[in-house]
Formats: structure tokens, C-alpha cells, sequence
């Protein structure tokens, strides 16, 4: 705010008498102009439903009764906040993303090593990798949901064929096993995000690094951790924000899978305000929920640029 | 401003608005771009029960409408199936150019009591086919309100699937109570073969497999106008009945059917069934086309669903139907397409090739549904009084949030997280309040 002052000052000098003092130049017009299409497809897009769900979070938005729609104070996030579903939603969601994160980047990290060498079918096995990436998260949820089945699965039917089990397991009859199976399937899922960033910051590492490091005595193991890591920290940095955000926000696979069950044991946010729109049709609570998700996504993406000035990054 | 400023600013505007113009437009299959037409007149129709084979007769139907009435075109919207009733109930809200559409039966409050919704009792008093409708078809099309507000076109009712050649080959009877069945399930299951008695339903809307046994073990005291409450004012989950329908149902999920089927839904149990994992299915007649494809002819048949120990068995018969906006500028001609679609010759083939019970009296003397799977369809539609049709409280401002809980509560006394007694006294106290607060 400091720094504004000074070029009012400035301005008021400099603009002749009866003229106003904000004035935009040909070139200024012309990117407002060139930027006029973006700004309105963000705002009705992005801002409105934005503004729009943080009214409806105060209002008693029911599709019950949509004659009747008034403000309502904090009523729909005192409902959320103490609904005894919500310590559960909330300590999923953390499962859910912190073990998606984690195995995705250990997994995407150790593909795209595996595919900078160049070997014979590459192209392959490349398009193999990223193909769960392209599909519907909703298909994949789908697919597992058929995968992970006790009586059909064929997941049950390789531990049975291979001795590891006795009798079929009901993944998605146990709370705890539920669980394990959507991350698993997100695991799936996000692995190729990883390895697609991961591989495009491996590839832009100069040869020359590597020479330089090798020429000074360092082994491979020590050229990964003083050449290889600091050149891809910056990219890595940022897509482990991003999915984090992603992560939070991604319902599909679970909506598809379990929806939540079994007795709500997989829920995470983002499911939970799916059911409270589809079944419980209440717009308002839903909003209450979404509101909720903005918060702390605002909250982790504030400290995770501090704490890492990530606003650096981005080499990709 | 200059000319190229000019040509500038009618570029971004002309971007602009094909860009909001686009992205507006409803994800769905449109036949026509065009809300009217120069020669006449042209209705827009939005189903809600989509399918690909569904979505296709009905365009056929719409072609013969087309046909006999040469000022009318009609433009038929489809959403996936899977968020139709969002999507139409978006579509109201912001008052989209709309005449007729598919109403459901748990939407038909909400849609009449926010005025999206058409009465058509002026319309059906001159129709000459509102009395061929059967008695089921006519609670469906009046339940709110006792006004008619859409017109069904077909029926949604289960019986129950059972495997022949298991049957025989165990001795069992078919049963007809809930207790034969329970007693027919475990003699037929065997998990060491993979094999199940029951196909249970324990995921998406699995309450309602709970509330059928609860009210058959209640009987003829439930109140089929809203059956979460007894006639004497007291909750369904308010009596001892109830408490041994719950035990006995968790008995059933326990002794007779796969542990995973805590979180089935439609398609695993009709695949456990299909697929030879389970010998029972209590299901609407939509699986009947899907088992015929898939099971030996002689291997599979259709009875009745069963009574409780009060004789009775009560259902909620689905009954889907064809309404009109309350803001449509074509009422007139979106009679004229509703009453066409609903004509006795027209329903009844529509719901054969759907699947599902037909709406009108004369049907039940067709072939077709006299004789094979759809049989049971007929004779339990024709004993009124012991397969008795009962409406869920829809109409109530609490019906959303207790749908939310539902499943929910009754996964976790399956896993046995909640006792049968705690789950009534939940839903007991959840449901006196909301008959204390009705307005």
C-alpha cells in the first residue's frame, strides 16, 4: 500500500490541469480489450458460482422449498461442523490425500526415472503409463469398484490363484479396507501426472551437470541427490500443490466406487457435499461444505508457499 | 476510437458471446437447435429415465406424433441418466424453454409446491383415457394433492427372481413369506461354491429393501399415504414389529447373502443374481430383459414378492411419468403430446419395450403380460389388498436430509456399529419432529 502513494503524488504532477488523472495509452486498451473474452469467461465461470456458493452457504437453500429462501447466518456451517460425520470427513480427506500424494510422487518419481534411459519400446510403455490419466475418473472408480468386488473381482481371483489368500476378502464391505481400496485406485490414477511432470524436468537437466559432477568424483547416488534433486525441486514443488489441490477437490473415484459407504466410512469432503446435494438436496449445507474446502485449500497453499517459496519454481 | 479499435471490440464481443452462447447450452442430445418454428409450433420435451434404447423408442413415438399433428415438432432432450433429475430440476429453476417432461414420483412435490409444474386436471376432465388408467397409474398421477400433475408411463414394481435349477436341486419351495425366504436362502447358500441365497441390497437407496420388510412385518396398520407413520400417528419405527423386521433383515444380510453386499447396489445385485452367485433378487421388471440375455431359458422365473407375517406386503410402485411447465407458452400442444404418448395403444407398447408395467387397464389382458416373467406383475396388481401400493413421506421438508443419512445408518447396524433399537430411536425421534413441525 506504501509504494502507491509516491505515483499518486507523481501523477497528480505531472497531468495537466481539468484533465482526469487516470488515463489508459492505445496499448493499454488494447490488452484490456484482448483481455476482455478471458476476464468474462473466468468471472461468470469462476467468480460467479464462486460468490454464488458462499451466499447459498448462509441461505436455507433446499430444493424443497425454493420459495422460501432466506439468510440464515452461520446455521448451515454450525450444522456441518457438529454433525458427527464430520471428524471422519475430515480425517479421510487428510488419508485420502496424504497417501495418494505420497505413493503417487514415489511411484510417478521412479517411472520417470525408468523412462528417461532409452531402451527399446519406450514410446510403449510410456503410452501405457499415462494412459489411466486420460480416462474418466468416474470410469476408473467404476472399474475398480468391479476390481475390488469379492464375488466377481478380479483382484480376489489372483490372491486366491496365487495362495496369498484363503477365502475372498470384502474390500468394500470394511471400513478400513474401503478405504485403502479408493486411495489405491487414486494412486492408480495419479501416477502419471507425476511421472509426465517429473520426466519433462529430467529431460531438461544439461548433460554437461552430470560431466561436470562425474569429472569432480560424485557417484550416481550422489549426482541424483546434488545434481538431479535440486534441478527438479522447483517443478516438483509446484505439481505436489497442485495435486494436492486436485486431490481435495477429485470425488470421482470415490463417488463411483463406494459413494461414501460403507456406513460413510469413505467419505471425503468433496463426497460429503455431493450427498448433501443428491440426497439430502440441500444446497445451502452443501455450499457450507465447498466453503469449507476454499478455506483450507487457501490455508495450505499460504503456508506451502511460504514454506517453500514455490512462487519460484515452475520450470515447466 | 479508431477502425481497428472497432474491429477489435466486435471480435472480443462476437468471441465473448459465442463463448457464453456455447458453453449454455445443455449437455444433451437435441434434435432441433430452433425453440420455434415458422410453420407452427415447436415443443421442447426432456426425459429423465435415459437410456439409449429408451431415448430411441421415444423419438420413434415422437416421429408418429410428428406425423399426425404437421404444426408441432418436438425437440427431445436426454441428460445421462446418471444427474437427469438434477439437470431438469436446474432446468426449471432457471426457468429454460421447456413444455413437457418426465416427472418422478419423489420430485412431484417439490416440483408442483415450487411451481414449476402444470395441474392438469382441466385437461384430464376432457380426456377420454384418464379412466383407462389403472387404479396404481392413478395414485401415481394425483398423490400430491390429490391433483393430477403428469400422466405415467409406466410402472416400477419388483417381484422376486429366483433360480429354478437351484430350487430343484435343493427341494426348496418358492417362497411366499419372508420368513420361507429366509429359511429358502440359507439351505441355498454356500460359500465354499460361492454360492448366496440372497441378493441383498445394501448400498445406494438399500433402506428401502429395510422399509419393505418393516412394513410387511407392520402390515395392514401402516399408512399407505405416507408410510413412515403408522394410522394411529405413532412412527413405523416406533413399533415392535419393526424391531424384529430389522432383526430379521440383519439376519438375512448375515446367514443368507455375500459379505460385500453391505455396499451393493442395483448392479451387483442383479449381477450376483445374473451371474449364478446368488439364487434370490427382489428387483423391478427392468432385470427381466438383462436376465434373459444372460441365464438359460428354465433356469430363472418370477413370483410374487413376499408377505409378512401380517399377510400383506407393501411396495412403493415406481411410477414415472409425462407432466408440463407451468411456463410453457404451448400448453395446448403439450396436452396434445402428452395425451398422445398417453393413449392406451402408445403406453402399453412403450412400457413393453421398456420393460416396465404397463399404466392402463386393457394392457392386463394382453398376452404379453398374462403369461411368463411378467405374470406375478399381473396378479399381484390384481390383489390391491394384499399387495398393497403405500407413497413415502416426500412431501416432507426432512425427506432430503434423512435420504442423506439412511444408507448410512443402516450399513453400520449391518457391521454392527449401531443396535436395531438405537437405529428406530434415531429415526422414531427424527420423524416426530418432523410431523410436530409439518406447516
Amino acid at each position: 500500500m506504501d509504494t502507491q502513494k509516491p505515483i499518486v503524488m507523481m501523477t497528480k504532477q505531472v497531468v495537466p490541469e481539468g484533465k482526469k488523472s487516470f488515463r489508459i495509452s492505445k496499448e493499454g486498451r488494447f490488452i484490456f480489450l484482448c483481455l476482455l473474452p478471458a476476464i468474462l469467461f473466468v468471472s461468470v465461470f469462476t467468480y460467479y458460482p464462486l460468490v454464488r456458493g458462499i451466499i447459498m452457504s448462509f441461505q436455507n437453500y433446499t430444493l424443497f422449498d425454493l420459495m422460501n429462501i432466506q439468510f440464515i447466518g452461520l446455521d448451515n456451517f454450525v450444522n456441518v461442523l457438529t454433525s458427527p460425520d464430520f471428524p471422519r470427513v475430515a480425517m479421510n480427506s487428510f488419508y485420502w490425500v496424504f497417501f495418494s500424494l505420497v505413493f503417487q510422487l514415489l511411484f510417478g518419481f521412479m517411472l520417470a526415472l525408468l523412462m528417461r534411459k532409452k531402451f527399446r519400446g519406450r514410446g510403449i510403455y510410456q503410452a501405457f503409463v499415462f494412459f489411466p490419466w486420460a480416462m474418466s475418473g468416474f470410469l476408473i472408480g467404476l472399474i475398480w469398484r468391479w476390481m475390488f468386488n469379492a464375488q466377481f473381482g478380479v483382484i480376489n481371483d489372483l490372491l486366491l490363484k496365487t495362495g496369498l489368500i484363503d477365502a475372498p476378502i470384502s474390500f468394500l464391505a470394511d471400513g478400513t479396507w474401503a478405504m485403502a481400496a479408493v486411495i489405491i485406485a487414486n494412486i492408480w490414477y495419479g501416477v502419471a501426472f507425476f511421472a509426465i511432470m517429473i520426466l519433462a524436468a529430467l529431460q531438461s537437466i544439461p548433460e554437461e551437470l552430470y560431466e561436470a559432477a562425474a569429472m569432480d568424483g560424485a557417484g550416481r547416488i550422489q549426482q541424483f541427490w546434488r545434481v538431479t534433486l535440486p534441478y527438479i525441486m522447483p517443478t516438483m514443488l509446484v505439481t505436489i500443490l497442485l495435486r494436492v489441490i486436485w486431490i481435495l477437490n477429485f470425488p470421482d473415484i470415490i463417488y463411483a466406487m463406494t459413494n461414501g459407504a460403507p456406513a460413510g466410512s469413505t467419505h471425503i469432503f468433496a463426497t460429503y457435499m455431493i450427498d448433501k446435494v443428491i440426497f439430502g438436496q440441500d444446497y445451502g449445507q452443501a455450499s457450507a461444505v465447498g466453503v469449507i474446502i476454499v478455506v483450507i485449500l487457501m490455508l495450505f497453499t499460504i503456508f506451502y508457499v511460504k514454506a517453500t517459496k514455490v512462487e519460484k519454481g515452475g520450470d515447466f | 476510437m479508431g477502425f481497428r479499435s472497432w474491429i477489435s471490440v466486435a471480435l472480443q464481443l462476437t468471441m465473448a458471446t459465442a463463448l457464453l452462447v456455447g458453453c449454455s447450452q445443455p449437455a444433451a442430445t437435441s434434435d432441433s437447435a430452433s425453440p420455434s418454428d415458422a410453420n407452427g409450433v415447436t415443443l421442447k420435451m426432456v426425459e429423465s429415465i435415459t437410456s439409449p434404447q429408451r431415448t430411441a423408442l421415444l423419438k420413434e413415438m415422437l416421429a408418429q406424433f410428428e406425423a399426425k399433428n404437421p404444426g408441432i415438432k418436438v425437440d427431445l432432450i436426454s441428460p445421462p441418466f446418471e444427474g437427469a433429475d438434477q439437470k431438469i430440476t436446474q432446468m426449471l429453476m432457471a426457468k429454460e424453454e421447456l413444455d413437457v417432461l418426465e416427472v418422478r414420483e419423489f420430485n412431484a412435490k417439490q416440483f408442483s409446491m415450487n411451481g414449476f409444474i402444470e395441474n392438469l386436471k382441466p385437461y384430464t376432465d376432457k380426456w377420454q383415457n384418464y379412466d383407462q388408467l389403472t387404479d396404481v397409474a392413478k395414485r401415481r398421477a394425483t398423490w400430491v394433492d390429490k391433483t393430477p400433475y403428469y400422466i405415467p408411463n409406466g410402472l416400477y414394481q419388483r417381484v422376486l427372481y429366483y433360480r429354478t435349477d437351484w430350487f430343484k436341486e435343493a427341494g426348496v419351495e418358492v417362497p411366499k413369506t419372508w420368513d420361507e425366504l429366509l429359511v429358502a436362502a440359507k439351505k441355498l447358500t454356500d460359500p465354499a461354491k460361492n454360492r448366496y441365497g440372497y441378493s441383498f441390497r445394501g448400498g445406494g437407496t438399500g433402506w428401502d429393501y429395510a422399509l419393505i420388510t418393516m412394513w410387511a412385518y407392520n402390515g395392514t396398520e401402516v399408512d399407505p399415504d405416507s408410510a413412515f407413520f403408522m394410522k394411529d400417528g405413532r412412527t413405523l419405527f416406533s413399533t415392535p414389529q419393526s424391531l424384529q423386521a430389522m432383526q430379521y433383515y440383519k439376519q438375512l444380510y448375515k446367514e443368507a447373502s455375500p459379505k460385500d453386499s453391505v455396499s451393493w447396489g442395483f448392479q451387483e445385485m442383479v449381477q450376483g443374481f445374473v451371474a449364478g452367485s446368488t439364487a434370490m433378487l427382489i428387483q423391478d421388471p427392468d432385470v427381466i430383459d438383462g436376465a434373459k440375455e444372460k441365464m438359460q431359458e428354465g433356469t430363472w422365473a418370477t413370483a410374487p414378492i413376499p408377505l409378512g407375517p401380517s399377510g400383506v406386503a407393501q411396495q412403493v410402485v415406481g411410477g414415472p411419468g409425462w407432466g408440463m411447465t407451468s411456463y410453457s407458452k404451448h400448453k395446448e400442444e403439450a396436452w396434445k403430446l402428452i395425451e398422445f404418448l398417453s393413449d392406451p395403444e402408445q403406453s402399453t407398447h412403450f412400457a413393453k419395450k421398456t420393460s416396465t408395467i404397463p399404466v392402463v387397464k386393457s394392457a392386463a389382458e394382453d398376452e404379453f403380460y398374462k403369461t411368463g416373467y411378467f405374470q406375478p406383475f399381473i396378479e399381484m396388481s390384481q390383489q390391491p389388498t394384499k399387495f398393497l401400493d403405500v407413497s413415502r413421506p416426500v412431501d416432507y421438508k426432512g425427506w432430503g436430509a434423512w435420504q442423506s443419512t439412511a444408507d448410512k445408518d443402516i450399513q453400520s447396524f449391518l457391521l454392527d456399529q449401531l443396535t436395531a433399537e438405537d437405529l428406530l430411536k434415531k429415526w422414531d425421534q427424527y420423524w416426530t419432529k418432523e410431523k410436530a413441525e409439518r406447516k
